[in-house]
């Protein structure tokens, strides 16, 4: 019975260890993938304080915020940094009239309607659920913490959500949302 | 302490545990995706916000508006447009399942040229360069010949600007052959409609304000002319008015969806229908109903009618009859209609002059609640098909254009029409899908989907005033293929001369645009108020189209000649093939519900959607009365052989206690042999089973003709439907009480 009991318990922590060994030192391609071009946030969001929506154009206006398209990069960048070998790149997709394969970083379940518009109508800055964009070279859905990347931006789960439809919206709306907790809400 | 086995053993289970861990974690990762961004973002689309056009419903005849949900330039979801007349935001499942035309993967996706024998569906990929100079080149040879009247354009019935250009094209060749042909097309009805309404035109049937509605076997909630708006009427008629609730008497052999919802359903002997109304009409006369002058020449001419001479004939009680016409010339106003079943007669326009007769007589015309006469615009009468499969083999047609229209499925085998085609030396065919005829085609140019089309509809009947649809591209193509317009202006533009001059144009949007200058013109300040033609355009394409009380043209009703009628009156009950002793059972075929005439047989919705009144999916059912089945051991769900006199035909049976027991009906819109991978080898053609015989007046082809014979089949085959058991079994689902116990029970 003993014995059993050891062979539980070992199995339970090697399954713990293995699940959380692929999170932490194999999951850079999902939650820290590399780009098609080495685009930082932190240079255009950061250090030159471009607004969010200045680029992400539909985000007050449609569920989805909306990838900028090619010829709004080359918009300033015909004139800017041209000879940087990543504004070459871009150069190079926009001669050739190609967008660009960006890699999905931010990723909600299909079967939740989620709008982007709502969201911002309510004062809910885009860091609430991005993260510190404005402080990343590379987009990531993880953070580190004592040097061990682990820790999540926010895991886009249910229950995060509903924490903020309960809890968090106070601090937006002075409130919590209006059939917040409603299945339909989200789920239509 | 672990000896060595132990120490194994949880090695193992460490190491499986750990495994089972990266692979979960492995499992619950995002699949990897791409954000593809737009080059250039377009104007007028937002990701994520749906654009609606407003456009024209194309799947029938009937004209709704429509509007199409657009994301990001792929239509999602096709709604009713509200304000539009005919339908009031209804759509039918037909229209819905518009989408699947649409994306439908056996569309003809590319320009095809026949290489193997004809009818073998061998073809070779062409571009449209070739594919419009063979098209040009052949009509030019053949003009050089000096043989041009023998160039023939076969098109489904068109109610728009596309079809005066396609006239104007025949017209500039030198060719009068420009025909349209469908199966249910209505024919019977526009001569029944000429005799008595003095027009060919369909009027409006005013069900919606009606007292009483005589429906002589039209099936108007399902497939006659309208369904969506005869439904809404239907719907007012019955309760849209206060203290109102107007009455539905139903008249055929096979209870239909309508004739469910009637109030009383009057089993008829097929064919007799005719006669019945004739009846009816005498008994109003004879009742002193008829307020005209010539109430005595009436009555002389219905004499032979009367109910005692017909009850044995049609199998209804006199008594029935004399209430019938009691009834329907007391109600005002009340109203009577003749549906496809009993125009597929032999006599079935003569059945339809008779039925209008009461509408006349009763005094029910251009008035509310009655018939409503429509602005008259269909000039002529319909071309029988039957006289082009005679000028086909006789040698008269050396090119043969088809356009969305498919009557190698839809006519008899008796009438041969595949042999006629193939003496025709050159078939181009413009269509969507390589459909039983397409497939004999030379050269097929595929066209656009109304989705992707310029366009404009004319609704014929509208709703009692003019109602005009505009069909605007929703989306851009999804297959490399053209408008049909545009195929005609190339090839004018390929033969030349004269062609060239009378069809000028770059493109049709460009010609529908002129066309509808000519009604801006026509009605400016009479009904249209925009300022100029570009804001009346621009409020076109908003709302849909144009329709107004004002469009209404006033119609007067005219005086009859009660001898001149006469001799379109049918005289004896529809004769049917077959010996009665040999085939004892009548043949009655119907529209499907939803398939129509077979054309809706390619879309998977539909396939799957089960019919209203068997429930019964995916293939052809053979209904019967349960009492006739069980006299001669047939249960429901057998496998029949169903055999007539032309043909033979199986599948399974649908017991169905809403037909007469003489009587069998089988829907038609399955037994494609060639129309894509969800329509191809499913059920059964019944039209394989009817005679090649004509209405002796219109020429149209009557479907309840012949007298069929029903055996066990040897094939095997089932019958998918989605009801259970209709019987009871002791369920005691519906509660009964004896006249006796209720009688003697204490409140």
């Amino acid at each position: 019975m003993k014995k059993f009991l050891l062979f539980v318990i070992a199995g339970a922590t090697a399954f713990t260890i293995g699940y959380n060994a692929n999170l932490i030192y194999f999951s850079e391609d999902d939650r820290y993938p590399e780009q098609p071009i080495n685009f930082s946030h932190k240079i255009h969001a950061g250090d030159n304080s471009i607004p969010c929506q200045y680029c992400h154009i539909y985000a007050d206006k449609s569920s989805v915020s909306g990838v900028p398209s090619v010829q709004r990069c080359m918009g300033c960048h015909k004139l800017i940094k041209t000879d940087a070998p990543e504004i070459q790149k871009l150069k190079g997709y926009w001669d050739r009239q190609e967008p660009i394969p960006w890699v999905k970083v931010h990723r909600l379940a299909d079967f939740v309607y989620f709008s982007h518009k709502r969201h911002l109508k309510a004062n809910v800055p885009c860091q609430r659920c991005h993260g510190d964009v404005a402080s990343m070279d590379r987009i990531t859905r993880q953070a580190v913490f004592a040097g061990i990347p682990y820790l999540r931006v926010s895991n886009f789960k249910m229950g995060w959500c509903l924490d903020c439809h309960t809890n968090g919206a106070r601090e937006f709306i002075g409130a919590p949302v209006k059939n917040g907790q409603d299945c339909w809400t989200c789920h239509k | 302490m672990l000896n060595r086995r132990d120490f194994l053993k949880l090695a193992g289970v460490g190491a499986t545990g750990a495994a089972a861990g990266f692979a979960l974690a492995e499992y619950s990762k995002n699949p990897a995706a791409k954000l593809i961004p737009y080059l250039v973002p377009p104007e007028d689309i937002i990701p994520g916000v749906a654009n609606w056009y407003a456009s024209a419903c194309m799947q029938c005849g009937a004209g709704c508006g429509i509007l199409v949900r657009v994301m990001e330039g792929r239509a999602k979801k096709i709604e009713g447009n509200p304000i539009h007349p005919v339908n009031k935001g209804g759509l039918c499942a037909r229209g819905q399942a518009g989408l699947q035309a649409l994306y439908n993967p056996d569309r003809i996706k590319t320009p095809l040229s026949r290489t193997g024998e004809r009818g073998k569906g061998e073809f070779k990929e062409i571009t449209w360069e070739e594919g419009i100079s063979i098209l040009s080149k052949n009509l030019l040879d053949l003009r050089g010949k000096g043989e041009s009247d023998k160039l023939c354009l076969l098109t489904s019935p068109i109610r728009g600007h596309l079809d005066s250009m396609l006239e104007v094209f025949m017209k500039a060749y030198g060719s009068p052959n420009y025909l349209h042909y469908e199966l249910f097309q209505y024919e019977n009805l526009r001569f029944a409609n000429k005799v008595v309404l003095g027009q060919y035109t369909l009027p409006h049937y005013d069900i919606a304000n009606t007292n009483y509605l005589l429906s002589f076997g039209a099936d108007f909630l399902t497939s006659w002319i309208s369904p969506v708006n005869h439904s809404y009427g239907y719907g007012h008629m019955r309760q849209g008015r206060d203290g109102i609730r107007g009455k539905l008497v139903q008249i055929e052999p096979r209870l239909s969806l309508a004739g469910a919802n009637a109030d009383e359903w009057v089993p008829v002997r097929p064919g007799s229908e005719g006669l019945l109304a004739l009846s009816i009409a005498y008994e109003i006369v004879a009742g002193g109903y008829y307020k005209g002058g010539d109430a005595q020449r009436w009555k002389d001419v219905l004499n032979r009618y009367s109910a005692k001479t017909t009850a044995p004939l049609t199998e209804v009680p006199e008594q029935k009859i004399h209430s019938l016409a009691r009834e329907f010339a007391a109600a005002k106003p009340g109203l009577a209609i003749g549906g496809e079943n009993v125009a597929s007669y032999e006599n079935g326009s003569a059945n339809l002059v008779a039925i209008n007769l009461l509408n006349y007589l009763t005094g029910n015309i251009e008035k509310t609640g009655g018939v409503i006469l429509n602005p008259d615009w269909v000039k002529k009468s319909f071309n029988p098909i039957s006289t082009l499969a005679q000028d086909a083999a006789n040698g008269k047609i050396k090119t043969l254009i088809l356009y969305n229209t498919n009557p190698v499925f839809t006519t008899p085998a008796a009438m041969k029409i595949e042999q006629s085609l193939n003496k025709v030396p050159f078939i181009v065919s413009l269509s969507s899908f390589n459909d039983e005829t397409t497939i004999l085609a030379d050269l097929i140019l595929p066209t656009h989907t109304y989705l992707e089309d310029w366009g404009d509809v004319f609704a014929e009947p509208a709703a009692g005033f003019q109602a005009t649809a505009i069909i605007q591209p929703a989306v851009n193509p999804v297959f490399n293929t053209r408008g049909v317009g545009d195929i005609f202006l190339a090839a004018a533009k390929g033969i030349g001369g004269n062609m060239q001059k009378e069809l000028p144009w770059d493109n049709f949007g460009v010609f529908l645009q002129d066309s509808w200058k000519k009604i801006y013109e026509r009605y400016k300040g009479a009904g249209i108020t925009e300022a100029n033609f570009k804001d009346f355009w621009n409020n076109l394409l908003a709302k849909g189209g144009w329709w107004g009380k004002e469009a209404r043209r006033s119609k007067s009703v005219q005086n009859l000649s009660p001898a001149e009628v006469s001799a379109n009156l049918p005289s004896e009950p529809a004769r049917f093939d077959g010996d009665d002793k040999e085939y004892p059972f009548y043949l009655t075929l119907y529209p499907h519900s939803v398939f129509k005439d077979g054309t809706g047989a390619n879309l998977p919705w539909l396939q799957e959607l089960p019919d209203q009144m068997t429930s019964v999916v995916w293939g052809t059912w053979v209904e019967m009365n349960p009492i006739t089945a069980q006299g001669i051991g047939i249960k429901d769900g057998d496998m029949l052989k169903v055999e007539s006199p032309y043909g033979r035909i199986h599948a399974p049976v649908y017991l169905y206690p809403g037909q007469r027991p003489d009587t069998i009906s089988i829907p038609i819109g399955q037994g494609h042999r060639s129309y894509g991978r969800y329509a191809d080898g499913r059920g059964a053609n019944p039209i394989e089973l009817i005679p090649y015989k004509t209405d002796a007046k219109t020429g149209a082809i009557p479907l309840n003709s012949t007298r069929v014979k029903v055996a066990k089949s040897d094939m095997s085959g089932r019958l998918v439907k989605l009801e259970g058991v209709t019987r009871e079994l002791g369920r005691n689902i519906v509660q009964t009480i004896s006249l006796e116990e209720f009688k003697n029970m204490k409140s």
